[in-house]
Parts: C-alpha cells; sequence; structure tokens
C-alpha cells in the first residue's frame, strides 16, 4: 500500500502520456473498418472511416465499386467473415481516393445503402436481385461498352513520342542459356541498343531503355519506366527457348487476358477515371492493397498491341526467313502494367544450337534490328496520326 | 476520500487505459486479411468402387509442331478428385510413354495440390521447376499449359489453375509467364 501511495504522481503522469499517445496516433493515422454480416434476407457491409466520408457508388455484374475520396493513406480493419452474399473484398487506389471493389458469390444482385451519422457509416445490405435490377444492369453495361470503345479508338491515333525498349533479363537473372553458353540478357541487350541507335537516327522520337547495362531490373519496375516516361510504345526483346530441340523462328507476343465479363466492366470503369491509370508503380504497395490496376492497365491497349506484334512478325518472318510461327498471346508478366501498346520479341531461339550461332553475329543480330525497324515503321505509318 | 480508494480507482482508470491502448493499437495495427485463397479439400463421399480406374488424358510436347499432344493414363478411381489430380500430376511430370517430350526439368516433384470450392487447383512443386527450368518463353508456355490443361481437361470441378512453387506464390518460372494470377486453359494449344 505504501509503495502504492507514493506511485500515484507516477501513475498519473503515464496515464497522460499514455492517452496523449492514444489520441495522437488515432490523429495521424486515419482507419476505416469493415465489416459484414449476414441477415435472413440479405448481407449487410458496415463501412465505418475515422474521416469524413465522401463516395460514389457502381454496380457491376457480380461486384460492387465504392469509391471514396481521400488523399490519405489509411489503414483498414476488415473482420474475418463468412457470408452467402459476399466473395471478398479488393483496393484499388487512385491519386485522391481510393476504389473498394466487393466482390459478390452470387451474379445478380441488388443493393441499397444508407449513411449513419455519429459514427459516420455507409451501410450497403446486398440482397438477391428481381428482374428489374437486372435489366438495369444490362443498360449499365452497354454504357460501359461504348466508353471501352470510345477510349480504344482514342489511343489508337497518338502520335508516338517516346519509344521504351525493354532488353529481357539482365544481372543476376540471364535469361535462357544456349548449348554454347550464349546468355539471353546478353543478346536481348545488344539487339536493344542496337535498335535504340537505329530508331534514334531515324526517327524524330525519344527512345527510352529500361536498361542498358548488364543489370537486374525488377519486371514491375520495367512496367513502371515505360509508364513514368510516358511511353507511347513498348518492345520488350528476348530471345527464346523450347524443350523441343527444333524449335526455331521468331515470335512475337502480345498479352492475353481473360475473358470475363467482370475484367472487361472493371476496365471500362477504371478507363472513365483515368486518375487511377496515371498513379504509378511503387509509392506505398501495401502487400494487402489489390492493386488491380496494374494488372489491368495492359487490357486497354490490346488491340494496338496486336496490331505492332503483327507489323514487327510481319517483317522478322520476311527478312530472316524465319518460318512464320505468327503472333501469340500469353499472360507475360512484364507486359500486364504497361500503359501503352506492348509487346514481346522472341527474336530466335537460343536453345536451338544453329540459331543460337547465328544470335551471336553482328549482322544476324542487324537483321533483327533493320526488321524490328521496318516494322516500328510500319506500324507508325499505318495506325498512328502523324 | 481516503487513499486505499483513491490506490484502487488509481489502478481501475491505469487497467481502463491500458485495455484501450491495446484496443486501438491493434485495431490500427490490423491489415487488411485476404481472404483465404485455399479452402479445405473437397470431401467427397467415397460411393466409388475399391478398384476401380480411369483414364485421364495428359499433355506433352512434341518435336513436330508447337501444339500439345494428348497422351491417355489409367489412374486408380476410388479416390477423390484431389488425389486423382495428384495422381495426374505425377504421372504428367514422370513424362511420356510414347515418346513425346516432356516440358519439366526431371528432377520436378509435385509438393502437395489443392482444389478450393470456386474450381481453384493450386498445384505446388518443388523449388526444381524453376532453378532448373530452361527459362525461355516457349519452354515456360509449355510448363505451364501442360499442368493448366492436364488438370482443367480431366476433372470439371477444376476451372482454373494456381502454380505455386515451395508452397510460395512466385511472380514467374524463369522472367517471362505472369503466375501470380491462376490460369484458364488453353485449348487452343491442343493437337487435334
Ligand atoms: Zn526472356
Amino acid at each position: 500500500m505504501v509503495n502504492l501511495k507514493k506511485r500515484i504522481p507516477f501513475i498519473t503522469g503515464a496515464v497522460l502520456f499514455l492517452l496523449l499517445s492514444v489520441v495522437s496516433v488515432s490523429q495521424i493515422q486515419p482507419f476505416l473498418k469493415l465489416t459484414t454480416r449476414d441477415y435472413e434476407e440479405f448481407s449487410r457491409v458496415t463501412i465505418q472511416p475515422s474521416f469524413p466520408l465522401s463516395f460514389e457508388i457502381e454496380k457491376g455484374s457480380s461486384f460492387l465499386l465504392v469509391k471514396i475520396s481521400i488523399d490519405i493513406p489509411f489503414r483498414i480493419q476488415k473482420d474475418p467473415f463468412d457470408s452467402r452474399i459476399i466473395r471478398s473484398y479488393g483496393w484499388t487506389k487512385g491519386r485522391d481516393y481510393y476504389i473498394l471493389t466487393i466482390k459478390t458469390k452470387i451474379r445478380d444482385f441488388s443493393y441499397d445503402y444508407f449513411v449513419l451519422d455519429d459514427p459516420t457509416q455507409l451501410v450497403i445490405d446486398f440482397s438477391e436481385a428481381d428482374d428489374e435490377s437486372r435489366r438495369g444492369d444490362r443498360e449499365d453495361q452497354s454504357l460501359l461498352d461504348s466508353a471501352l470503345s470510345r477510349e480504344s479508338d482514342q489511343s489508337s491515333t497518338q502520335e508516338i513520342q517516346t519509344i521504351v525498349i525493354d532488353p529481357g533479363h539482365g544481372g543476376m537473372e540471364p535469361g535462357a542459356q544456349g548449348k554454347y553458353g550464349t546468355l539471353e540478357k546478353d543478346i536481348a541487350l545488344a539487339i536493344g541498343l542496337k535498335f535504340k541507335a537505329v530508331i534514334e537516327k531515324n526517327l524524330p522520337v525519344r527512345v527510352v531503355m529500361t536498361r542498358d547495362t548488364d543489370e537486374s531490373v525488377s519486371l514491375e519496375n520495367r512496367a513502371a519506366i515505360a509508364n513514368f516516361e510516358k511511353a507511347d510504345l513498348f518492345i520488350s526483346i528476348h530471345a527464346n527457348s523450347s524443350y523441343r530441340k527444333d524449335a526455331r523462328g521468331s515470335e512475337s507476343f502480345f498479352l492475353s487476358r481473360e475473358a470475363s465479363d467482370d475484367e472487361a466492366r472493371m476496365l471500362a470503369y477504371l478507363e472513365n477515371n483515368p486518375a487511377v491509370v496515371e498513379k504509378g508503380i511503387g509509392g506505398d504497395s501495401e502487400d494487402e492493397i489489390t492493386m488491380i490496376l496494374w494488372d489491368m492497365a495492359q487490357s486497354a491497349y490490346l488491340k494496338e498491341s496486336s496490331l505492332l506484334a503483327e507489323t514487327l512478325q510481319e517483317e522478322l518472318n520476311f527478312l530472316l526467313k524465319t518460318r512464320n510461327r505468327g503472333i501469340k498471346q500469353a499472360p507475360f508478366r512484364v507486359l500486364t502494367g504497361v500503359a501503352c501498346p506492348a509487346v514481346l520479341v522472341e527474336v530466335a531461339f537460343i536453345s536451338n544450337p544453329d540459331e543460337e550461332r547465328k544470335l551471336q553475329t553482328e549482322w544476324f543480330q542487324n537483321n533483327v534490328v533493320e526488321a524490328l525497324y521496318r516494322g516500328l515503321e510500319n506500324y507508325i505509318n499505318s495506325y498512328t496520326r502523324q | 476520500m481516503d487513499r486505499k480508494r483513491v490506490a484502487i480507482l488509481g489502478i481501475l482508470f491505469v487497467v481502463l487505459v491500458v485495455l484501450v491502448i491495446v484496443f486501438f493499437k491493434s485495431g490500427l495495427k490490423e491489415k487488411i486479411i485476404p481472404a483465404a485463397p485455399i479452402s479445405p479439400p473437397e470431401v467427397e463421399p467415397l460411393r466409388l468402387q475399391p478398384g476401380q480406374t480411369r483414364i485421364v488424358i495428359l499433355f506433352f510436347l512434341s518435336e513436330n509442331d508447337t501444339l500439345l499432344h494428348p497422351e491417355e493414363r489409367e489412374i486408380p478411381a476410388d479416390t477423390s478428385v484431389v488425389h486423382q489430380a495428384k495422381q495426374t500430376i505425377q504421372e504428367l511430370i514422370k513424362g511420356s510413354r510414347r515418346g513425346f517430350i516432356s516440358p519439366f526439368p526431371p528432377e520436378t516433384k509435385l509438393r502437395e495440390l489443392y482444389v478450393t470450392d470456386e474450381g481453384v487447383a493450386y498445384v505446388d512443386f518443388s523449388k526444381d521447376i524453376v532453378e532448373k527450368h530452361l527459362s525461355g518463353s516457349s519452354a515456360e508456355i509449355s510448363t505451364i499449359f501442360s499442368v493448366v490443361n492436364s488438370l482443367a481437361y480431366n476433372f470439371n470441378s477444376i476451372e482454373k489453375v494456381f502454380i505455386l512453387i515451395e508452397g510460395r506464390e512466385r511472380e514467374t518460372l524463369g522472367g517471362h509467364i505472369n503466375l501470380s494470377r491462376p490460369f484458364l486453359p488453353l485449348y487452343d494449344l491442343i493437337a487435334q
């Protein structure tokens, strides 16, 4: 007892200090609380921010987008849940807002929302849809579709000012290796640098390299460089390898995407909110925030990317007399985040000893560069405004 | 108020404050928890007869073209889908019996395989599939889609395939194809 008495002034001090620190922490760190609860007739999502709430809601076929205006970072507190209707949550960050994506387990749902004060809460109730809301959904879709096609028409007539060349691999990561020890990273860099020189000599455009020495650059950063430099075209250069000994020839790839309705709609929404697309990779990329944007940037340019792949491949086939392996689509990591027409060219097979030998020679590298340059010229003449 | 009461009140206050702090701090530290990607393996009624077998189709490469070529394999069918799917992948990485080319480093091992309620198969390979891989775009595409097609083609409950390495998500096998999203099968790659 005696001990405690003596300590009272100390305890009071400590209490005051702790109280102050609680207050200051909650002021510095805004947060948003997300709760999910099932009721008999509906599932309820409650969004409770510690900051003034300003929001817009947009409905998709199996998700709801809630755009929350805030230009400072905040923490998200999410209760674990198990719901009949709500599947999951995703976050996309814009310049001065976040988009909360509420994915539903059912395709046709309707929703209702209201705002409560003290503390501020946005309450959204989800239930299975009746026919009327389904009709609305369809109209909504066609509006988004037209917005989507408008966007892609615009981008195809853009003037080309900046071209980003991306020599594949580099540094610690050699890529594929030939029987005679040729490394993909070296071939890609040699061809990339030659290509840059030829473009700069002949076209009034700026050429930016994602790397111009033997260094490691992450796949995400390659896309980030392209977007930061406001690239109008992105060309990634690689040398191929296959488990088939006879594989030979060049190939041009552009990104494939899953043909899902949800993604197309999400994309259309993002295109109508271009500020989201302008926000770069990096900054605070918290793991738990789904960067839908960076998974989707390239999806907006698939048509142009396929045309670029086609014009490049045509010239490669013609000049190198390589067998036409044509253009292909595949989910290449380096292309997903690039916000302009983007292709990945596999100039030849380093795994094929004949082609490996050729890849090492100056004349073959120069031929490849000439083909790439002609293809590029054709693309610019045919598909862009000058 | 006597001193005893003051002391008790003081203690109670401190306890309260500590509780408040613990509550707030833990709340603030809490991050959004991604929805658990893996739900428990499918529980299926084992109505199947013991000793029963089924034919599955495996997909391999051929020297003749760039396509994936089917090869039949008989596996036990008296087990769950997860078990059958595991067996299918194990047979696939063992390689062809008809001279087709296997798009896997021979050291590759299947570590684990789960299937979620939503039809996503998580296939977990040993690190050999990365470390011993040829690392070219074509090589990656054939490795990935021989797995994806072999699973989606044979099992109705598998719609998509997510590839893990040593239990973890990986960006790519060798710098090309994106492993951070599940794959849908690509039946265009299959030879007729
Ligand atoms: Zn490569």
